[in-house]
């Protein structure tokens, strides 16, 4: 009882004078031991092997200022003898969407390691982040409720962007700014205070803007993380899946459904008119379809109306498929494109819901409402939006081959002139030749060299030439002789290993047989030659 | 019991936090954008030449000898004899049989140049400095008259092709030297056959000094490399140094079959590439160190046995 009345004060009040008067007993350390705790187990963290010492000094002064803030926050309260106190409130949106994270990462990391290797690092974060979140919260002077509302902020984070670990105090650095803008920016919304930006995708947006301003993409696995989704067999699937969990339990259907329906249907649109598929080797990039599940379906930054949430999906379908050409345009990297709408999506709610309240027509604003399944909505739209999933799987829009993962496709298309395919072209084949696909760098050396669908570049093409001759792609070392040459070659068989992947694991375990056959399922003919052993 | 009471200080308001906030991420953007500006300026720093001194070697002259011709020797026009032929040298090998009716052929060369020296690390460290080449793989450390190993095939030549640009923009380039370039020739590796007249001569030698083996002329048979030149060798031909030994030397050739055909480069592309080297290294035994002896080596390959020398060749 006396617990339970406690909690409630605390909740309403945070820091009270102590009772008992001005420290006269001493330095009372009193709930600072549970940041203290986790302060201490980050610097523990340091012995694990994973903490070397390239990411050591990032931890070092995570601590560093962590145990200053205590210090002083501790000094301070038992000047003034306050008690900083918390309550513990456990909120299913957390530990259901933690589950949920803690899933996909298992999953993802199952298929690509280094997902496995950061374990460290986000326990790292996730201590990082409770201390912070607890120090703020008594620096604020309200009291802490501690659950497991870290949890997703963190892992939602780390499933889209992690520094390097040279730059890790970035990362930490990221973190504080997510709790801060959740502490900091705010807007009375129906008649509450309550934090206009999803936190997680606020860090993410900002840091991402920054990255991209000062083209430093490069101090982060940003690139590699959206690319290896993809490595987990069945992930669309699999993302449905889990999605479908949450739009059960957090009735989020009408967001994250109606944002994948408006990629498909802009993806479809763009594909009829100009003949090529508008993302690079997917429908919808696996990321993206991660990104509409989880960033942009927090009930407190999301508009509350059912049209408002129709509205809202449907601006972040757009908001991804404009930024996509312009990220391309403007040359920064593409991944940045589910990320750098959510802050703004975010800043718009207040008037999506107020422009759906202004509505005057019941018959529209209840066009969500209709009394589907007695009344449950939700699960009306669920089964909407599992109806169109299917229909996308059946079409081959989801897991499994696409058109855009054939480069005989994208030769080709280039070769009619169609929208960008030339562009893309080169983007796969500069992929796929980082990949140390041997064809692939000296197709690229010969673009360069030749100029006719990129910018004429010698010492580039040498390089190119360079790199597949390395790998021993013969065409390639007679180029990088004879300045004059541009020898092509079909892909040998460890080129089509790489080439032939569709976004998944390399085929190292392939057979001959099963590649070729594969290889003249991609359009490539001299693979389709019956006699391949004369190839 | 409420036990909550008045207090007079004031919650730290949000504009401190929004400030500290502020702060962080311009502090970010700053770090982020201080490292955008130095990867820039490692892209285009062209790093002050290491001008140690080294004894017999330019440092002013990317470290190339220091003598009239930068170390380059004329090699004049003309055929010599190439492949062994077993009666005058027992040690050879199947491969280097010219075809199946004889056993050696006689190739005419126009003229060209061949560098006295293996290439050496202080050059090699010269070219990776000015044109930003990765050194990690590459064996840099140690003596710079030692010869660099560790390179790749395409590695080597991007060497020759930085060089042949500073000769043509170089005043100190001797003229003898510019003229020729003038005139069509590239610096690259050598080709096979340039490789073996090199090494041969016309005389039909078996090993660069003379019929007969001999221990005091090559540095081979032992356990590690030797300063380019170390081992004096007036009588090798065109007075080249290390042609026998050291390091096994990269040519231009792919690994075919004799007769020897500079024009059959573009064939077979499906199989994959292997190039021909030649002369043997510090750690094989005699019979590899002749002249007509052909090893080959993947081009992506490293090795600390295998380097390369440099031609000026109009071929």
């Amino acid at each position: 009882m006396a617990t339970k009345a406690r909690r409630e004060n605390s909740a309403a009040h945070g820091a009270q004078p102590n009772p008992s008067g001005p420290a006269n007993t001493g330095f009372a350390l009193g709930n600072f031991k549970l940041p203290l705790i986790l302060i201490t187990a980050l610097l523990l963290l340091t012995f694990t092997s994973r903490v070397h010492e390239v990411v050591l000094w990032s931890f070092v002064s995570a601590v560093a200022v962590l145990a200053a803030w205590l210090v002083y926050l501790l000094v301070l309260s038992n000047r003034r003898a306050e008690i900083h106190d918390f309550s513990i409130v456990l909120r299913p949106q957390h530990y259901v969407q933690l589950l949920i994270q803690i899933s996909l990462f298992s999953y993802w990391g199952y298929y690509w390691r280094p997902v496995y290797d950061h374990f460290y690092l986000i326990i790292a974060q996730l201590l990082f982040a409770y201390s912070f979140d607890i120090l703020l919260a008594w620096s604020r002077r309200r009291a802490y409720t501690l659950g497991f509302g870290p949890f997703p902020i963190i892992l939602s984070i780390n499933l889209f962007l992690w520094f390097r670990d040279d730059w890790f105090y970035m990362q930490f650095l990221m973190i504080a700014v997510g709790f801060m803008g959740k502490e900091y920016v705010r807007w009375q919304r129906e008649g509450r205070s309550v934090h206009i930006f999803n936190p997680s995708a606020f860090a993410l947006g900002l840091f991402s803007a920054v990255l991209i301003l000062t083209n430093t993409t490069s101090l982060t696995w940003g690139q590699e993380i959206a690319s290896t989704l993809t490595l987990a067999p069945n992930i669309y699937t699999f993302l449905f899946l889990l999605g479908l969990i949450v739009m059960y339990l957090f009735e989020i259907t009408l967001v994250a459904g109606m944002a994948a329906i408006t990629l498909f249907a802009c993806g479809a649109l763009y594909n009829a008119n100009f003949g090529v598929p508008y993302f690079l080797d997917s429908e919808i990039p696996a990321a993206v379809f991660l990104g509409l599940h989880l960033l942009i379906t927090d009930p407190s930054t999301s508009p509350r109306t059912p049209l408002g949430k129709t509205l809202f999906g449907l601006l972040y379908g757009l908001g991804v498929f404009g930024l996509y050409t312009l990220l391309d345009n403007l040359g920064a990297p593409t991944f940045y494109d589910k990320l750098l709408c959510v802050p703004l999506l975010n800043l718009s709610v207040i008037a999506i819901d107020r422009a759906v309240r202004s509505i005057k027509s019941e018959t529209l604003l209840n066009v969500w409402r209709a009394d589907w399944l007695g009344g449950r909505a939700n699960l009306a739209h669920m089964s909407v939006w599992i109806v169109v999933f299917a229909v996308m799987t059946m079409l081959g829009k989801t897991d499994g081959k696409h058109t855009g993962d054939s480069l005989p496709f994208w030769e080709q298309a280039c070769s009619n002139e169609l929208s960008n395919s030339c562009q893309r072209l080169v983007q796969l084949k500069t992929t796929y030749c980082n990949d140390n696909a041997a064809w692939a760098c000296n197709e690229l050396g010969i673009h360069f060299r030749q100029g006719l669908i990129v910018g004429r570049n010698d010492s580039q093409a040498q390089e190119y030439f360079g790199q597949s001759c390395e790998l021993k792609f013969k065409a390639a070392c007679a180029n990088l002789l004879d300045d004059n040459l541009a020898l092509k070659d079909n892909p040998h068989e460890l080129d089509l290993r790489l080439l032939l992947r569709e976004g998944g694991l390399n085929l190292i375990s392939a057979s001959s047989d099963e590649l070729y056959e594969r290889a003249c399922d991609h359009d490539w003919q001299f693979a389709c030659s019956t006699n391949r052993n004369t190839l | 019991m409420n036990q909550t009471v008045e207090h007079d200080e004031k919650v730290p308001g949000r504009t401190v936090g929004f400030t500290i906030m502020t702060l962080v991420i311009l502090l970010a953007a700053f770090q982020m954008s201080r490292e955008s500006s130095l990867q820039q300026m490692q892209g285009s720093d062209e790093s002050e030449a290491n001008t140690q001194p080294l004894e017999g070697f330019r440092p002013a002259a990317w470290y190339l000898p220091d003598d009239e011709l930068l170390g380059f020797v004329e090699v004049p026009a003309g055929p010599f004899v190439m492949g062994s032929n077993p009666a005058l040298d027992p040690m050879a090998y199947e491969n280097e049989r010219w075809s199946n009716l004889r056993r050696q052929g006689s190739v005419d060369l126009p003229a060209f140049y061949v560098s006295r020296f293996e290439v050496t690390r202080a050059q090699f460290a010269m070219f990776t400095e000015d044109s930003r080449f990765s050194t990690d793989d590459i064996d840099l450390a140690g003596a710079g008259d030692l010869p660099v190993t560790g390179i790749t095939w395409p590695e080597a030549l991007a060497y020759g092709r930085w060089l042949e640009q500073r000769l043509r923009a170089s005043p100190q380039t001797p003229a003898e030297i510019s003229a020729f370039l003038e005139g069509g020739a590239h610096v690259t590796l050598p080709n096979e056959a340039e490789w073996e007249k090199a090494a041969r001569g016309t005389d039909g030698r078996v090993f660069t000094w003379g019929p007969r083996p001999r221990n005091d002329l090559a540095n081979f048979n032992g356990d590690a490399l030797a300063g380019v030149g170390a081992i004096a060798c007036a009588v090798c031909s065109y007075g080249l140094s290390d042609m026998a030994g050291n390091v096994w030397e990269l040519t231009r050739s792919p690994s075919q079959d004799y007769p020897y055909d500079p024009s059959d480069d573009e064939t077979n592309l499906p199989e994959d590439a292997l190039y021909v080297m030649r002369g043997g290294s510090y750690a094989d035994v005699i019979n590899n160190v002749r002249t007509g002896v052909r090893g080959a080596a993947d081009p992506g390959v490293r090795n600390g046995t295998i380097g390369f020398r440099l031609v000026i060749s109009t071929l």
